[in-house]
């Protein structure tokens, strides 16, 4: 086998280790692991990812390579359980052999990584004639926070156009917030994540951008008054 | 007297949002704990330490996914919440007095922490306790889960560290399990507010 392998004067070798196996639920109720593979030695390779649950001897391949897009697995609902281990291990596999990645040991409970808040609205109110932001947006739509099965903290973060640092606000379960000293007729970018109180935080949503009227005029002339 | 009569009248929807607050913090600090823990575990540590099901709490019979959870009644999901906080008294006992011993450089942060951990324990097993006594003869059942790991955590270095990361790892678990059952009953007793969840 060697000797075929040889023949054209190219290095055939086992496939490369995958590496960096990492995984992450956006809800309590299905994960999605994926990884880096390593070379391919030169042959057609494919991979293929193992898991043994916790308190079970059966070996399991990967329900769904295709979900969650190349080196991916998607477990489904029916495929994920919370407040058990997983122990997965990633083989990669050509004509001379397979190389097996470093086994991972991962339960739900540590791997929640919501996706990002939606329906992100921010409009200008005003109190006694001083202008406020106000903000209020939705979960993300996969997120079961009506159950209690997932409870999510928001944080929302305030920057003028044109400004370097944004201001961050730790909104806690609220879904509404409220944004005051603004600089007259400046536009703002408001964004927002969440996370659930042990996990990861969400990625930012996308940004609201908000223009503040000019009311410089009004506060002077109650300056001269 | 006086104190029965402001209990019974404060709603059991806030009695929930109380203790998932307290379950909160409970596995907050068990989070550090093992973080803290882990700077300072031995290699040998992570191939002795013994399987998530050897936890003495791992025979209860508790929800693995969502739909689980949303089928079970309240009194049962309480039940099971208070099972698994009462099994804890003993080896929290266990590592509160064996954390001022063990070989690791944190040792009175982790001891402190221990404390807290017993303090925060005990307050949410009386927040509990007025709870199910609310909810009835169901919810006021227990599974009981002895420890049967006696006082001892180990003789030495090495299986000092290996036995309390175990422990405690354990009840991190347990913890996450008794925070989502406390968040899951706050939402169904806020049904009337649900922008509480």
């Amino acid at each position: 086998l060697f000797f075929t392998l040889h023949v054209r004067g190219t290095r055939y070798s086992l496939p490369g280790k995958p590496t960096r196996t990492r995984c992450r639920s956006p809800e309590k109720e299905t994960f999605t692991c994926w990884w880096d593979p390593g070379s391919d030695g030169g042959l057609p390779t494919t991979h293929a990812l193992y898991y043994r649950k916790e308190n079970s001897d059966t070996l399991y391949e990967c329900p769904d390579y295709h979900t969650a897009g190349d080196n991916s697995c998607f477990f489904n609902k029916n495929d994920t359980s919370i407040w058990v281990n997983y122990n997965i291990t990633v083989v990669a596999t050509n004509a001379l052999g397979s190389t097996f990645s470093d086994p991972v040991d991962i339960d739900v409970m540590n791997i929640v990584k919501p996706n990002s808040p939606e329906m992100l609205k921010v409009t200008v109110m005003e109190d006694n004639g001083w202008p406020f932001l106000r903000a209020s947006w939705e979960p993300p739509h996969k997120a079961d926070t009506r159950s209690g099965w997932i409870t999510l903290i928001y944080e929302i973060r305030v920057k003028l156009e044109g400004e370097n640092d944004w201001e961050v606000h730790l909104a806690g379960q609220q879904k509404i917030f409220n944004i005051f000293s603004l600089r007259s007729g400046g536009t703002y970018l408001v964004q927002v994540r969440c996370k659930t109180f042990h996990g990861f935080w969400s990625e930012w949503s996308s940004t609201s951008n908000i223009k503040v009227p000019d009311y410089f005029h009004r506060e002077k002339s109650v300056w001269v008054l | 007297m006086y104190v029965a009569a402001t209990c019974t009248a404060i709603p059991i929807s806030d009695l929930l949002d109380r203790a998932s607050q307290r379950s909160n913090i409970l596995h907050s600090l068990s989070t550090t704990l093992t973080q803290e823990l882990d700077t300072h575990f031995p290699p040998m540590g992570r191939v002795i330490m013994p399987r998530p099901s050897m936890c003495h709490t791992s025979s209860l019979q508790t929800p693995n996914d969502k739909a689980q959870a949303l089928q079970i009644s309240e009194a049962d999901l309480l039940s099971l919440a208070r099972s698994l906080l009462q099994a804890w008294v003993d080896p929290l006992l266990v590592l509160s007095t064996s954390a001022p011993t063990l070989p690791h450089p944190a040792k009175n942060s982790i001891s402190n922490k221990i404390q807290e951990l017993r303090e925060h324990s005990k307050n949410l097993g009386d927040g509990l306790n007025i709870i199910s006594d609310k909810m009835g003869p169901v919810a006021q059942t227990i599974s009981l889960l002895p420890y049967r790991g006696g006082n001892d955590i180990g003789q030495d270095k090495i299986s000092k560290l290996t036995n309390f990361h175990f422990l405690l790892s354990c009840f991190r678990r347990d913890s996450n399990k008794i925070d989502s059952f406390l968040k899951v009953l706050r939402c169904r007793a806020a049904q009337l507010q649900p922008e509480m969840c």
